[in-house]
C-alpha cells in the first residue's frame, strides 16, 4: 500500500453561479503519475490551481504530506507548477530561468550552488549546451523542457502540469510524453497532469481521473477506465466508443440496432449502449445476422498508420465509427454511399441503464 | 531565372518611389533647417544687422557668459529632476493601471483620465498653478487654516520648485502611457510562476516586472526628456523669469532678432537632445521589444 502524499477532502470552488469544483475528494500516493482527463470547463485546471495554491476553495481541505495547506500561499507549499504556455521569463536565458527559484526563492542558495544545480537540471532534461540561449531562441519542445527543469530544480515532492503538451506539435508531443515519464521515474516525484486528450491521459497516467462538471466521475488505472468506463460520460470522453440511446428492460437493450440481450448492465441515469470502435464488424447489406444489426451508409475512411477508421452514417444522421487494426490483416474496402450492416459481439458491449447495478 | 533578375530592379524602383516623399520631407524640413541653424550660428551679428561673414563670436560669447552657461546647467538640472519626479509619480501609477487593474476597460478609462488635462490649452494648464501655489494661493490657505503653518510658504511659486511641479504634472502622462503599455503586456502566468518558485513581491518586482517594463521606461523617458529640454513656457509662466532654460534664451534672442546667438543655443540644445536619446537607446534594444 502506497503512502498518501496528497489528499483533497470535499473541495468545492465557485465562480459566481458557476460551480467549478463540486465536492471533490481524492488521494494521491507517493511516486504516482495521475492524469486528469475532462472536457474544457470540467474544472480540471481549477483543480490544479487549487492544489497549487493560486485559488482557495470555499469548502473543503487540501492536505499535502499530512499538513493542511488549504490556506497556505502557493510558494510555501513546495509544489511545482508547469504552466500551459510555459510562462518562461522572456528576458532571462535558459539557465537564468532554471536557476530563478534557487536564486530568488525563499531560501536563497549561494550563486555557485545555483549554477551547479541549474546545470544539472538542464542536463537532466537534455538541454546541455543551451544554457546561455535566450528563451525566445529555442524551439517549443525545448521551452517545455526549460519550464519543467525550472520547476524540478526546486525539488518539489509534487509537480502539477497544466496541459503541458498542448502547445507542442503531434510529433514532439509523443517524444515529450516518453521524456516526462522517464524524468519522473528518475526523480521519484508525484506528477499530476491535466489534459484534454484521452490518448495522453491513457498513455501517461498510472491512474486516470475523469472529471466532468466539477466532479470526479471515475478514477482508476488506465486499463480499468478504458475497459470498464463507469458511466456513459466517461465512455464519451474516452472517444473510443460508439454510444447508442435506447431502452433497457428485463435484461434486454432495445436500440436502433434491434433488441439485444444485456445480462450485465451498469447503473446509470440513462439507458446507453456502448461498443468500442475496434469491436465493430461490417457485413454486406443483405447479410443475415442473429446479433445486433445496424443499417448504415459508408461515408469515408481515414488512415491512421496502425489502423484505419471507417465512418458510417445511420438513417437518423448519427456517425458510427469502426476501427480496423492493420495487424489483423488487410482492410476491406467499402464503397461510399453504399449501405452496410454493422454488427458486433454483444458480450463485448458495455450497457448502462436505470435497471443496472 | 530571367524573371528573378528582372524583378529585382523593379522592386528597387518601388522601394525608391515609396521612400521619396519621406526623403524630400526630411530634407526640406529637418536636414536643411538644422544645417541652416549650424551655419547661421557662425554668422556675424551686429546690433541691428546680421551678415554671413563667418565668425566664432557668438559661440565665444555663449561660453564666456555666466548667464548662458548657467542656463545650460539649469536646463540639465531641471531635466534630471523632472525626469526623476515623473518617473517616481508615473511608475506607481502605471503599475496600478497596467498590472493591478484586471479589467482592460477600466485600465483604458484610467489612461483616458490621465489625458483629460490635455483637453485644455497648455497655457491654461500652466497658469492654473499660480492660484494654487501663490502666496495667497489654495495650498497656503488650506495649510494656514489647518494650522500646519503660521506663515504662508513663499517658495511655492516663482521658484525652480514651481517649475518642477508644473512640468511634472504636464509631462507625467508621457511616462505613464508607455510604462503601462509594457506592463499590460506581461503574461500574468509569468508572475504566478515566479511566485510558485518562491520569490517574494520585492524579488518578483526587481527581477521580473521592472526589467520587462524597462522598454516602456526608456520610451517614456525619451518623451519627457525631449519635451522638457525644449521647454520655455512653463518656466516662463511659473518662475517669474527667475529660471532661464535654453528654450527661454532662444525665445528672447529671437525676439530681439539676435539670430546668431539663437542658433548657437539651438545647436547646443539639439546636440544635448541627441546625446540624451542615444544614451537612453543604449539601455534597451527597442527594435527587439516593439
Amino acid at each position: 500500500m502506497e503512502t498518501t502524499v496528497f489528499r483533497l477532502e470535499g473541495v468545492t470552488k465557485r465562480y459566481g453561479d458557476l460551480v467549478a469544483l463540486d465536492n471533490v475528494s481524492l488521494d494521491v500516493g507517493v511516486n504516482e503519475y495521475v492524469s486528469f482527463l475532462g472536457p474544457s470547463g470540467s474544472g480540471k485546471t481549477t483543480l490544479l490551481r487549487v492544489i497549487a495554491g493560486f485559488e482557495t476553495p470555499e469548502v473543503g481541505r487540501v492536505f499535502f504530506e499530512g499538513r493542511d495547506i488549504t490556506y497556505q500561499p502557493a510558494h510555501e507549499r513546495g509544489i511545482g507548477f508547469v504552466f500551459q504556455n510555459f510562462a518562461l521569463f522572456p528576458h532571462l536565458t535558459v539557465i537564468g530561468n532554471v536557476g530563478f527559484g534557487l536564486a530568488h526563492g525563499k531560501t536563497p542558495v549561494a550563486p555557485a550552488e545555483v549554477d551547479r544545480r541549474a546545470r544539472k537540471m538542464i542536463d537532466l532534461v537534455g538541454l546541455s549546451g543551451m544554457e546561455d540561449r535566450g528563451v525566445d531562441q529555442i524551439s517549443g519542445g525545448q521551452r517545455q523542457r526549460v519550464a519543467l527543469a525550472r520547476t524540478l530544480a526546486m525539488q518539489p515532492k509534487l509537480v502539477l502540469l497544466d496541459e503541458p503538451l498542448g502547445a507542442l506539435d503531434a510529433n514532439l508531443r509523443g517524444r515529450m510524453r516518453n521524456e516526462l515519464r522517464a524524468i519522473r521515474e528518475r526523480l521519484g516525484v508525484t506528477f499530476l497532469h491535466v489534459t484534454g486528450s484521452e490518448n495522453e491521459a491513457l498513455a501517461m497516467g498510472d491512474r486516470v481521473v475523469v472529471l466532468d462538471r466539477g466532479r470526479i466521475i471515475q478514477s482508476g488505472r488506465s486499463d480499468e477506465v478504458y475497459d470498464t468506463p463507469a458511466s456513459p460520460d466517461v465512455a464519451h470522453f474516452l472517444n473510443r466508443f460508439n454510444l447508442f440511446e435506447g431502452r433497457l428492460a428485463d435484461a434486454r437493450f432495445t436500440g436502433p440496432f434491434g433488441s439485444v440481450a444485456a445480462p450485465v448492465a451498469r447503473r446509470s441515469d440513462r439507458d446507453i449502449y456502448a461498443v468500442r470502435y475496434d469491436r465493430m464488424r461490417v457485413l454486406p447489406a443483405q447479410a443475415a445476422t442473429d446479433g445486433p444489426a445496424l443499417k448504415a451508409t459508408f461515408v469515408a475512411s481515414e488512415y491512421l498508420g496502425s489502423s484505419i477508421m471507417n465512418f458510417f452514417e445511420t438513417a437518423d444522421g448519427k456517425v458510427v465509427e469502426m476501427e480496423h487494426h492493420l495487424s489483423l490483416g488487410a482492410p476491406d474496402t467499402y464503397e461510399a454511399k453504399r449501405d452496410y450492416i454493422l454488427t458486433w459481439n454483444p458480450d463485448l458491449a458495455i450497457v448502462f441503464g436505470r435497471e443496472g447495478r | 531565372m530571367a524573371d528573378l533578375t528582372a524583378s529585382v530592379p523593379r522592386r528597387d524602383n518601388t522601394t525608391r518611389l515609396l521612400l521619396l516623399p519621406g526623403i524630400i520631407w526630411m530634407l526640406l524640413f529637418l536636414i536643411t533647417p538644422i544645417a541652416m541653424i549650424v551655419y547661421v550660428s557662425f554668422w556675424t551679428q551686429t546690433t541691428f544687422n546680421i551678415s554671413p561673414d563667418p565668425t566664432l563670436a557668438s559661440w565665444k560669447q555663449f561660453f564666456s557668459s555666466d548667464t548662458y552657461v548657467g542656463s545650460l546647467w539649469t536646463t540639465m538640472r531641471i531635466w534630471l529632476i523632472v525626469l526623476a519626479t515623473t518617473f517616481l509619480v508615473g511608475y506607481p501609477t502605471a503599475l496600478f493601471v497596467g498590472l493591478l487593474v484586471k479589467s482592460k476597460t477600466l485600465a483604458t478609462v484610467l489612461l483616458v483620465i490621465c489625458v483629460i488635462p490635455f483637453w485644455t490649452s497648455f497655457l491654461i494648464r500652466v497658469l492654473a498653478w499660480r492660484p494654487m501655489l501663490g502666496k495667497e494661493g489654495a495650498i497656503n490657505i488650506i495649510l494656514l487654516k489647518l494650522g500646519v503653518i503660521q506663515q504662508p510658504i513663499e517658495v511655492l511659486l516663482f521658484t525652480e520648485l514651481s517649475v518642477v511641479i508644473g512640468m511634472t504634472q504636464i509631462y507625467c502622462v508621457f511616462m505613464v502611457g508607455p510604462i503601462a503599455f509594457m506592463l499590460a503586456r506581461i503574461d500574468r502566468n509569468i508572475i504566478e510562476a515566479a511566485r510558485d518558485l518562491g520569490a517574494g513581491f520585492g524579488r518578483i518586482f526587481w527581477k521580473i516586472i521592472f526589467p520587462l517594463s524597462l522598454p516602456g521606461v526608456v520610451v517614456g523617458a525619451i518623451f519627457v526628456s525631449v519635451m522638457v529640454l525644449g521647454e520655455f513656457a512653463t518656466s516662463g509662466a511659473l518662475s517669474g523669469r527667475k529660471v532661464n532654460l535654453l528654450g527661454n534664451i532662444i525665445v528672447t534672442q529671437v525676439g530681439s532678432l539676435k539670430w546668431a546667438m539663437a542658433s548657437v543655443v539651438g545647436v547646443i540644445l539639439t546636440v544635448v537632445m541627441g546625446v540624451v536619446i542615444a544614451g537612453f537607446l543604449r539601455i534597451v534594444d527597442l527594435k527587439r521589444e516593439l
